[in-house]
């Protein structure tokens, strides 16, 4: 909401500068986003007469022009050629400066002196024409200040109105609410006009969607002058308030709704055929709207007609059938409230928001109708020379009665923790329009109707707060003794992110959701395909139309990124959510949709789930380890992306954890090198390569990419389990390498060995494997070290028995050839 | 040449050799020589039992003393030498210090996540718990438990993604406080971090943005309490100097509802060209206020037994200006160029 301060002036006085009033609105009511300034700044403008006017000598598009300013004459150069004689300008003087910063000074252009300078409507803050210089009629008596006439300068308050408010969506509002917070009155002025003019009756007037209009008012104003432009002093407001001029009859409708905060609309009387009817719409009735478009409308929207075809979508925007035009001399001026959220509604599905339509769907006051029909009649007949009828039709069964609300002082001072006294509070509640009995201890308030968002005891509270000042509260801790702390899994998350962190992969968030490419270059189908992802039905772009499924592509897209800035490789981790359908069966289709918008369910139903939901939400953490990730030092060879990689990743946060080839392998994998996560005998993820084409399709070409996702719930990032007794006892380390089959997994080696019953054996690792030289075709050598401990020093003997039982063992099951070393 | 003279000889001759040694095993070598197995000293003193009673003496004395001196000098030579061996060794170990070392690369975390972890430790020690919810969440819980009924002016407030009918990605985390309220009775005190959705992009919007809420609901809270919670908050996430202040605000969920502003901690209102506040002095923080009757009544709780503040921030607004971050777009790219930097 823009306001400007000249305007406020109408129905206050105050004196702080443009800034102070900002800060003082800012703590006591609304946000101000800005300050902005039209027009002169400081200085004077006065009313000049051009007595001779010519060409520049010196310069082709430069004027000169001789100027009475009222006893004295100057010389004036000025850059447009429309003054002549005997008209009446504008001159800002010497020694002003405008708004945009420029300091006015006797100055010489191309070697004329110029005694200050014609003004365009723009460089007044008027309007944006800066075509010619503003002539000014016969009744601007020359020397006289322009300022007694209009202001030349106009500072603009930017207001960010909260939606509880509509009362600040017009001037008046906008004072008294300033009143409030200054402690000084407000005035309203009474609008005052005469009658004789056509009468409304003369049209009927028919309600039939009472429900969506709760109040309409018509009145006719007649005998218009047609034509012509509005009042300069009117015109300028509406443009610094963010509205353009269109003419007399509009420009004031629009004045009196920014005035008033009650939007107003006129039709040509003598387009109406018959009367007005509010009603809803038929079913595909079309209409075309004053912006040109064709618009298809419902059964829930609501018009306003004549017995023909509609004339309006109400509170939304009129139609082209009874637009009013130049010629108009005759008009039905509807001031009425419609339900807001049903204008709200039909300005959502129709994508047209509107001055009105904006300030209807707040919902707004139906006893602020009456004061702003006479305003505006008092302007038509004012600036447009209309005269009012003498009557008004008007739709109004049910007058909204203030509300009566009591506030208990102790309930404030709970609320707000200080002290507030009952008459301060009472004062507080009066600046704002509110009456105020005492009784029984407490504050009987009866609030304004045009103030709707007070209906409730800590509505007052907030008021009387905030007109106090919230500046005034103490700042105290609460006295709770609750033992707060991490909840074990919120506990484990946060270890997983720094462990990943000190592991050298670099945290990073992801949008969650993505374009179709993303399913397509993962190897599933389309995000449309059957069994794809969940997908949000308005996204800002196709772009960021389907929800993840894995933390993959959001990291793959980040590598792409990463490599195209020339970095050679690096390694990320995300902790985050991914999504997946869960669509409720049929039969519970409605219960779904009952807990989605109720949050009721039967008893019985499982909501904790995904069931009712519709979509099965998990935790996740991922990595990814890109090409390069460390290059090559002078003493270590680079640290490339693989699978081992990822993998020795994964045994760091889920130790013990069971690697397992996929049986089938999701498709942005490498089918060989990629393995099934378990835990305990559950699935907690997967890591593995990513597949060549899909690192490919996501710009990733020649790198090697390797990752992995985990549910963290089964991720030991901190496995301390409890003590296990020291042994003294001295261990005895034995090594043995197995030649078996190429095909033969380490894996199935290591099972084979602890399915021996071998108490003896302390522990046993691969470490080296070896095809090639040495060793036949197609097998390949496997070399064990195993350690060996007892209660007593283990003899030779009791080392060869279990030995021989591995190897015995490993030849059964693999025809292992085994050389002991 | 009698045995004396030779003792003598012999023992100038080892002392010249042993102080001309270069090394360890020349010192052995001189050792060998002249007190081996076959050494003429060692000879000597082998033959002294055969001498004459009255030169036994003698000799033996002399061969005894010089044999002694020749020792000793072998010995601190020996020392002499080693000493300056281990020197050496460790001179031609020395390495070039200058060379970086074994690599343990130092990952990072999200400079979000950085806030977020701060706030939530501080939450946490004053007895505050931890809760989440789901990011696709209905309708119910995001909008009508809120005060924020079907056709509610202030849904235009947050502009929303829509999933399926009733469900939507939620716009704030205020469904979690709801959530919560529903299982746990009062005194409840928790804090709500977590990921939002708005259909909103600009250079100072995301759709996706980070938030934590807080919600504490007790006997006799007051709006001070809020104020004092954040004013400490404030101080904690960006230095002993923060001061707080709040602005009247609106929001469906909570009454008396406030804006809540930091002080510049970096300029404390003094710069009028500051880069952090623009000059303003405060930096918008979030949003707080009393929770409105009708939220707790919605739950269940009596809101004239008890009262309760809620407040939310954006933990990536919050990383912006502690670590003076520009673009917030940032923040989401999964540049390593930004990330590493945290």
């Amino acid at each position: 909401m823009r306001v400007p301060l000249s305007w406020l002036h109408d129905y206050l006085d105050f004196d702080l500068s443009p800034e102070r009033l900002a800060e003082v609105f800012s703590l006591y009511s609304q946000e101000v986003d800005g300050v902005e300034r039209f027009g002169v700044a400081s200085g004077e403008v006065v009313v000049g007469e051009v007595r001779e006017f010519g060409p520049h000598p010196n310069a082709d598009k430069l004027s000169v022009a001789q100027v009475d300013l009222g006893g004295q004459v100057v010389q004036v150069v000025a850059g447009a050629p429309n003054p002549y004689p005997g008209s009446r300008v504008p001159v800002v003087l010497p020694g002003s400066t405008l708004s945009d910063g420029r300091k006015l000074r006797k100055a010489k252009l191309r070697g004329l002196e110029s005694y200050g300078m014609m003004m365009s409507e723009r460089e007044l803050g008027i309007s944006d024409d800066h075509e010619g210089i503003l002539l000014l009629d016969d009744t601007y008596e020359v020397g006289r200040p322009v300022d007694d006439y209009f202001p030349t300068g106009e500072v603009v308050l930017e207001l960010d109105i909260t939606p509880n408010r509509p009362d600040l969506w017009g001037m008046i509002g906008v004072a008294r609410e300033l009143a409030a917070i200054l402690r000084t009155d407000f005035r309203l002025p009474e609008p005052v006009f005469g009658t004789g003019g056509e009468r409304t009756r003369e049209y009927g007037l028919r309600v039939e969607a009472g429900e969506l209009c709760p109040r309409y008012d018509l009145r006719r104003v007649s005998g218009l002058a047609p034509g012509g432009e509005s009042p300069v002093a009117l015109r300028r407001r509406l443009f610094a308030a963010g509205m353009r001029p269109v003419g007399p009859v509009v420009d004031a409708t629009n004045y009196a709704m920014l005035e008033t905060g009650q939007p107003i609309h006129a039709f040509d009387a003598e387009k109406v055929r018959g009367g007005i009817v509010v009603r809803r719409a038929w079913e595909g009735e079309e209409v075309e709207l004053l912006d040109g478009s064709v618009r298809a409308l419902d059964g829930g929207m609501l018009v306003i007609a004549d017995e023909e075809r509609a004339l309006a979508l109400a509170g939304v925007m009129g139609a082209g059938e009874a637009e009013v035009s130049p010629g108009t001399t005759d008009v039905l001026v509807e001031v009425a409230t419609f339900e807001g959220r049903n204008v709200l509604e039909t300005s959502a599905r129709l994508g047209l928001r509107t001055d009105a339509s904006g300030r209807f769907e707040r919902g707004l006051d139906p006893e602020a109708v009456g004061y702003a029909r006479d305003r505006v009649t008092q302007l038509l007949q004012e600036s447009c020379g209309g005269s009012p009828a003498e009557d008004t039709l008007s739709h109004y069964p049910d007058p909204a009665e203030p509300s009566v609300v009591s506030l208990r002082l102790e309930r404030a001072e709970l609320l707000l923790g200080m002290p507030v006294e009952d008459d301060e509070a009472a004062d507080r509640l009066k600046s704002l329009g509110c009456k105020v009995r005492r009784e029984d201890g407490r504050l009987r308030v009866t609030v304004p109707t045009f103030r709707g968002d007070l209906t409730r005891e800590p509505d007052l509270v907030e008021e009387v707060g905030r007109l106090i000042g919230l500046d005034q509260v103490p700042e105290e801790l609460p006295a709770s003794a609750l033992p707060g702390g991490l909840t074990e899994p919120q506990e484990r998350v946060r270890l997983l992110r720094r462990l990943l962190a000190d592991l050298g992969l670099s945290e990073t968030i992801t949008y969650p959701f993505g374009p179709d490419r993303w399913e397509r270059d993962l190897g599933f189908g389309g995000g449309d395909a059957p069994g794809g992802p969940v997908q949000v039905r308005n996204p800002l772009s196709a772009e960021g139309r389907n929800l993840r499924r894995t933390l993959l592509p959001g990291l793959l897209d980040a590598a792409a990124r990463n490599r195209s800035y020339g970095v050679r490789g690096g390694a990320l981790f995300e902790v985050g959510r991914v999504f997946d359908p869960a669509p409720p069966p049929e039969d519970r289709r409605e219960a779904a949709l009952q807990f989605r918008m109720t949050g009721e369910y039967d008893a019985g139903e499982e909501v904790s789930g995904s069931r009712l939901l519709g979509v099965e939400e998990r935790g996740r953490v991922g990595g990814l380890l890109a090409g390069t990730v460390r290059p090559a030092g002078w003493n270590m060879p680079e640290y490339r992306a693989g699978f081992f990689e990822a993998k020795g990743l994964v045994e760091r946060l889920v130790p013990g954890a069971v690697f397992l080839p996929p049986g089938e392998a999701p498709p942005f994998l490498h089918p060989g090198r990629s393995a099934t996560v378990l835990v305990d005998g559950a699935e907690a993820g997967w890591v593995g390569e990513v597949h060549p084409e899909a690192a490919e399709r996501f710009g990733l070409g020649d790198w090697s990419v390797a990752a992995f996702e985990l549910d963290p719930a089964l991720c030991r990032p901190d496995p301390v389990t409890g003590f296990t007794p020291l042994s003294n006892v001295p261990a005895v380390n034995m090594d043995l390498a197995v030649v078996v089959g190429a095909g033969v997994r380490a894996g199935e080696l290591l099972e084979e060995v602890s399915a021996l019953d071998t108490p003896l054996l302390a522990g046993v690792r691969v470490f080296d494997v070896y095809e090639g030289a040495q060793v036949p075709e197609g097998r390949k050598s496997v070399a064990l070290s195993f350690t060996f401990r007892g209660e007593e020093t283990l003899t030779d003997e009791q080392v060869k028995e279990e030995m021989d039982r591995i190897s015995g063992r490993l030849s059964e099951a693999f025809g292992a050839e085994v050389r002991r070393s | 040449m009698a045995a004396p003279e030779r003792i003598e000889e012999l023992k100038s001759a080892a002392l010249a050799e042993v102080a001309a040694a270069g090394s360890t095993a020349d010192l052995e070598a001189v050792r060998i020589r002249y007190l081996g197995r076959s050494a003429e000293l060692t000879e000597i003193k082998k033959s002294i039992g055969s001498l004459p009673p009255e030169e036994r003496r003698e000799v033996g004395g002399a061969a005894n003393l010089a044999s002694g001196k020749v020792e000793e000098a072998l010995s601190s030579r020996t020392e002499e030498l080693a000493a300056a061996e281990r020197e050496g060794r460790l001179r031609r170990e020395a390495v070039d210090v200058t060379l970086p070392g074994v690599p343990y690369e130092r990952g990072s975390l999200h400079p979000s996540q950085r806030v977020i972890d701060e706030v939530v430790d501080f939450f946490v020690g004053l007895g505050y718990g931890v809760a989440e919810g789901p990011e696709v969440e209905t309708d119910y819980y995001n909008f009508t438990a809120l005060n924020i009924p079907p056709g509610h002016p202030a849904r235009g407030m947050q502009d929303t993604f829509f999933v399926d009918e009733g469900l939507v990605l939620r716009t704030h985390t205020s469904p979690v406080q709801i959530r919560t309220m529903l299982s746990q009775e009062p005194p409840l005190y928790i804090v709500c971090p977590g990921k939002t959705y708005r259909r909103d992009s600009d250079p100072t919007h995301t759709p996706m943005f980070n938030q934590v809420e807080g919600l504490a609901v007790d006997r006799g809270i007051t709006l001070s309490h809020l104020k004092g919670t954040l004013a400490a908050m404030s101080r904690h996430v960006f230095g002993g100097d923060a001061g707080i202040r709040l602005r009247p605000s609106y929001f469906p969920f909570t009454e008396p509802s406030v804006e809540l502003d930091v002080s510049c901690f970096v300029c404390g209102g003094d710069d009028p060209g500051c880069r952090v506040c623009k000059g303003a002095g405060w930096l918008e923080m979030g949003g707080a206020g009393m929770v409105d009757p009708a939220v707790l009544s919605e739950v269940g709780y009596d809101p004239e037994e008890y009262t309760g503040f809620a407040f939310g921030m954006g933990p990536d607004r919050m990383a912006m200006v502690k670590y003076g971050i520009p673009d917030l777009r940032l923040f989401f790219e999964g540049d390593l160029r930004f990330l590493r930097q945290f």
